[in-house]
């Protein structure tokens, strides 16, 4: 039992950081989206994915922005 | 997708290739970056991970919106004056300077250092309708 406890946190602590990096990486390119628009915002801190490429950032402010690519290909941000 | 995102961005900084000449490639961290070629150019671009996806699809958006704008002009579209859209021009290539100086910073110095160059092109009608 103690063997298979060990196996599975070995899986599964590669995967846990490898996530993070990804959720960091999505944080941050949607902290620069936010501020390339002139929108207020600071820095993401929480990411709410509800789709590729769309997601619900949360801000440190607690400002909440839709941040998604429309049908034409723009990146669009809207406050919620 | 990837590829789209860059395009536009790539097209923007074309022009600083289209008019210098290919270099070799430049120590990191130099303060006095040689330009960059096209290839060279357009290539990291599409490999810095300075910039996220949707960051380069935004700038791309504000490339494209900014061309137009020059189009516009050139047309007689768009009532405004070269000097009005050197505004916009500096303001982004600010934008693009600061997401690359931290992680990109040779990428970064290429670009500072061919601001003027680009700047050539895009405010000579000729020089705009042949990159265009």
């Amino acid at each position: 039992m103690r063997k298979q406890t060990m196996f599975a946190l070995l899986i599964a602590i590669p995967a846990m950081s490898a996530l993070a990096a990804d959720d960091a990486a999505t944080r941050k390119d949607l902290t620069a989206v936010i501020a390339l628009q002139g929108l207020p915002c600071g820095e993401v801190v929480r990411v709410e994915t509800k789709g590729e490429n769309d997601h619900i950032a949360t801000c440190k402010d607690n400002k909440r922005y839709h941040v998604f690519i429309n049908s034409a290909g723009r990146v669009v941000v809207e406050k919620q | 997708m990837r590829f789209f995102a860059i395009a536009s961005l790539a097209v923007f900084v074309a022009i600083c290739g289209a008019v210098t000449q290919a270099s070799a490639a430049e120590p990191a961290n130099s303060a006095t970056a040689a330009p960059l070629d096209l290839s060279s150019l357009e290539t990291r671009l599409r490999e810095t991970e300075a910039i996220g996806l949707m960051t380069k699809l935004s700038l791309r958006n504000q490339v494209d919106d900014l061309l137009n704008q020059f189009r516009a002009f050139y047309a007689g579209r768009l009532e405004t004056t070269l000097e009005d859209l050197r505004r916009p021009f500096n303001l982004l290539m600010l934008k693009v300077l600061s997401l690359l100086q931290d992680k990109d910073p040779s990428l970064a110095a290429a670009l500072a250092s061919s601001r003027e160059a680009i700047w050539a092109i895009l405010s000579d009608r000729v020089k705009f309708a042949a990159m265009s």
